[in-house]
């Protein structure tokens, strides 16, 4: 085999390479991270639903005071024993489940968390439902911080059992 | 064919060539049995295999709630490895039309791969977070193509990703932020685009992309240049972040880094052409030369805050353009390249028509400014006419 053919077969493969380990990664963290589950809001009821997912923000039960400590800095939520907002580098050791993410201009943290990927037949029924407050994210969390969506809830069922009934 | 008879049979009759010259040079290209050129076949191969590949893509959007996750990726990568397959096979024949159609097709799979990966596992990123990957990751398999179609489409995607995202990188982004990120945005295309397209000099890798890098340098910094004049000019405040202009300051500096290393740039060329770019620079930074309150021209007598020739930005902004625009075309007229030398002073000549209407205004569109109107157009087009060739001859002994 000439090695100009190597060079193509290396070329090739190593996209699919890439693509495998991350798919297997994202299952990996799936399956693998702590679950927790956070109710959501639709984000603006004339935008909730774009194209083929649905765009909200979840609720991540920070109290007053226990915020954002100042706009525009990533940012780490502890979800441990209180639930706080402190800067990525400051973050207490002792805190052991924890939720990487920013503080936005607006002084509001977020996880990065907004979308939900949905069949299209469904959007309407389901937007309903998140615009009713019906809605709860099930997150997997590693112990690195981050966060990938396990499920959507209906009224506590997973999306797809709740359109069956 | 015919267009050459005619020429073979003027250039005789004026004595330029002979007979026998004539005679050797039908001779030579009735037998010119080169390899004959198949663009439509290969443009028509790889549109087929973008529709394919876009097809199967509507196909998984369609229908994904009703596959089965496990299903969904093997079909993905079964069609990976298929494509990479035939490729390995087409690669022993060089004349093959369908090795580009199938490396188009492969790059497309690998996209529609990222999307589908983000659907099954409600990967939080953005677009151009996807595009940025997919280019990375399918750069090496780009370099193994024969035509220009594969270059193009991956320079077109890799530019949009790592644009967006080096804006991306400096700030934490809000999606309310774009319209405020648009100026950054637009200033960094050309300047990346360019430090590509020298960097092809350099790396061999790059080479076959070079065009392309070049084309997306002429549009963006076309529309970059349009677009902050239009801002200038129309008097738009900015709010902004500083870092958001970082990419920029990065790219300009190694930019320019590679223009002074350019062994066949003479040194009149390189300062033409950093001071182009350092002029870009400060027509885009939001501070320094324009406030976006001071106006000059007819349309803002009514505000009342009407300023002097030197510090309207409606008339520092034409003639930063225009200053720019002339540093481009001195160094294309001194290199030899004539098509962007006569489009840069074209636009030149424009610019200054636009510059009489926004300063006349209403005037403009009366019957006596519409009779100067058109007269200052006819005027410009004769004047520009007369004297590019000159102006091209001057640029070229600048240096002489």
């Amino acid at each position: 085999m000439n090695q100009q053919r190597l060079k193509l077969i290396a070329a090739l493969l190593f996209p699919i390479v890439v693509l495998a380990t991350n798919a297997w990664m994202n299952q990996q963290q799936r399956d693998d991270g702590t679950a927790i589950t956070l109710p959501i809001q639709g984000v603006d009821p004339r935008d909730l639903l774009s194209g083929h997912y649905l765009i909200f923000d979840v609720d991540y039960g920070i109290k007053a005071g226990y915020g954002c400590p100042v706009p525009d800095i990533s940012a780490t939520l502890c979800l441990d024993k209180e639930t706080r907002v402190y800067p990525s580098d400051e973050l207490p050791t002792s805190c052991s489940l924890f939720l990487r993410g920013a503080c936005n201009s607006q002084g509001d943290f977020s996880a990065g968390l907004e979308r939900f990927y949905i069949p299209e037949k469904h959007a309407s029924l389901l937007e309903k439902h998140i615009q009713a407050n019906q809605g709860k994210l099930v997150l997997s969390i590693n112990s690195q911080g981050q966060a990938l969506i396990r499920d959507l809830l209906i009224n506590d069922q997973s999306w797809r059992e709740s359109l069956d009934d | 064919m015919v267009n050459l008879h005619k020429k073979l049979d003027l250039w005789e009759e004026h004595e330029l060539i002979s007979a026998e010259q004539v005679d050797a040079i039908l001779a030579f290209e009735s037998q010119d049995k080169r390899e004959p050129s198949n663009w439509w076949l290969y443009s028509l191969l790889t549109l087929g295999a973008a529709i394919i590949g876009l097809g199967i893509i509507s196909l998984i959007a369609a229908n994904w709630a009703l596959i089965p996750n496990l299903v969904k990726l093997g079909s993905a990568f079964s069609l990976l490895i298929a494509a990479a397959a035939s490729l390995v096979w087409l690669q022993s024949h060089p004349a093959s039309p369908w090795f580009d159609a199938i490396l188009a097709a492969f790059l497309i799979i690998c996209l529609a791969t990222i999307g589908l990966i983000a659907q099954i596992y409600h990967v939080q990123g953005q677009w151009y977070q996807a595009l940025f990957l997919w280019a990375v990751i399918t750069f090496p398999a780009a370099t193994f193509a024969r035509h220009l179609f594969v270059p193009f489409f991956w320079t077109t995607l890799f530019l949009h990703g790592a644009v967006w995202s080096s804006i991306d990188l400096t700030t934490v982004r809000d999606p309310s932020d774009v319209y405020r990120e648009l100026p950054a945005l637009l200033v960094l295309a050309p300047l990346l685009a360019a430090v590509f397209y020298h960097l092809g000099y350099r790396l061999k890798l790059l080479a076959k992309f070079q065009r392309s890098f070049f084309f997306w340098f002429q549009i963006t910094g076309l529309i970059a240049l349009i677009a902050i004049d239009m801002i200038r000019s129309g008097g738009e405040s900015q709010q902004y972040e500083a870092l958001w202009y970082l990419p920029s300051w990065i790219a300009a500096a190694g930019l320019a880094a590679l223009i002074l290393m350019r062994d066949d740039y003479r040194p009149l060329n390189k300062t033409l052409l950093i001071s182009a770019i350092a002029l870009l620079l400060l027509y885009y930074h939001p501070d320094i030369l324009f406030s976006g309150m001071t106006r000059y021209t007819f349309s803002a007598i009514d505000s009342g805050t009407q300023a002097s020739l030197l510090m309207a930005d409606d008339l520092r902004a034409p003639f930063l353009t225009i200053l720019i625009l002339f540093l481009y075309a001195l160094h294309a007229g001194n290199n030899g390249h004539h098509r962007t030398f006569n489009l840069m002073t074209f636009l030149i000549g424009l610019r200054f028509v636009v510059l009489y209407f926004q300063a006349m205004g209403g005037l403009a569109a009366t019957g006596m400014g519409l009779i100067i109107s058109g007269l200052l157009i006819i005027g410009m087009a004769w004047f520009w006419y007369r004297s590019r060739d000159t102006l091209q001859r001057w640029s070229k002994e600048l240096t002489a």
